[in-house]
């Protein structure tokens, strides 16, 4: 990401929030699917975090630490849920021009073991 | 360059319901970043993904566009709250174009970009397409700090 010459917000590094609200969300086991949000040398910080606060309903604190994590580690999860709901997600974040993809829970760095599946599950025809 | 192409013979009720089989992932680098693969290294998946949502992704993507190029013909622009959407996400399409074209692959990259900042200096046209890519850039950063700050007061 990108920072303008506008003044870009705070990382709130000071508030970081702890692991308890952390893991609550992060390990439930019957929400599979990740949303993946990956860094780019294009994409301005501000609006990532305006993206993730108008999008997501997510606090400025909460879309902020999300954004820096995308920016610093080169990827962050940003949203769990069932396979169709993250699919969903990734086409509006392609439709803000954010580079989403989708992602068993089990399967990348970050994740956490769910159900674990082979990797051939989850690729059924929808609809 | 986002609009689907028109080909006879398409089964109507699949156009209907935004279903178009005969995607591919894109060839153009800056076309792929506008719509990208929704699994990383797994391209079966994402071309079955792109069947389902690519058209109306772009159609997305053109109505956001088209409401900005509108907005232009004005003497004075106000914009709404959803204008100003929509201006943010063409503004930031526009910009990923750009940047391709630009050949932006790294923050590095981009500082370098960000350096030409004199019309007077626009010699060619790389450097010509950085300057409309720093001009694009200041005007997405200061209307979403706009976007942010009423954000806040909403809430």
């Amino acid at each position: 990401m990108t920072l303008s010459v506008a003044l870009g917000p705070d990382t709130q590094e000071g508030t970081r929030t702890g692991t308890a609200e952390a893991t609550d969300s992060l390990t439930a086991p019957d929400i599979p699917w990740n949303l993946v949000i990956w860094n780019d040398p294009v994409n301005l910080m501000s609006y990532v975090s305006y993206v993730f606060q108008s999008y997501f309903g997510y606090s400025e604190s909460k879309a902020n630490k999300l954004m820096m994590e995308v920016h610093r580690k080169g990827r962050s999860i940003v949203a769990h849920g069932s396979k169709e709901q993250v699919e969903r997600h990734a086409v509006a974040m392609h439709g803000f021009g954010l580079w989403a993809t989708v992602e068993k829970a089990s399967g990348g760095p970050g994740g956490n073991s769910g159900k674990s599946g082979g990797p051939g599950q989850g690729k059924g025809k929808r609809g | 360059m986002l609009q689907p192409e028109e080909r006879a013979g398409q089964d109507p009720l699949a156009a209907l319901i935004g279903l178009d089989m005969d995607v591919a992932e894109p060839t153009d680098r800056a076309v792929k970043r506008l719509l990208p693969n929704v699994v990383k290294d797994d391209g079966a998946a994402s071309l079955e993904f792109r069947q389902l949502t690519e058209r109306s992704l772009r159609e997305t993507k053109i109505g956001a566009l088209r409401a900005a190029a509108l907005d232009l013909d004005k003497d004075e622009i106000v914009l709404t709250p959803e204008g100003a959407k929509h201006w943010s996400m063409a503004l930031n399409d526009v910009r990923l174009v750009l940047a391709e074209r630009l050949d932006i692959r790294d923050e590095e990259d981009a500082e370098h970009v960000h350096l030409m900042q004199d019309w007077s200096q626009a010699e060619d046209v790389e450097s010509y397409l950085a300057l409309v890519y720093n001009f694009a850039t200041w005007l997405q950063e200061s209307l979403v700090q706009a976007m942010l700050q009423s954000l806040e007061t909403r809430r």
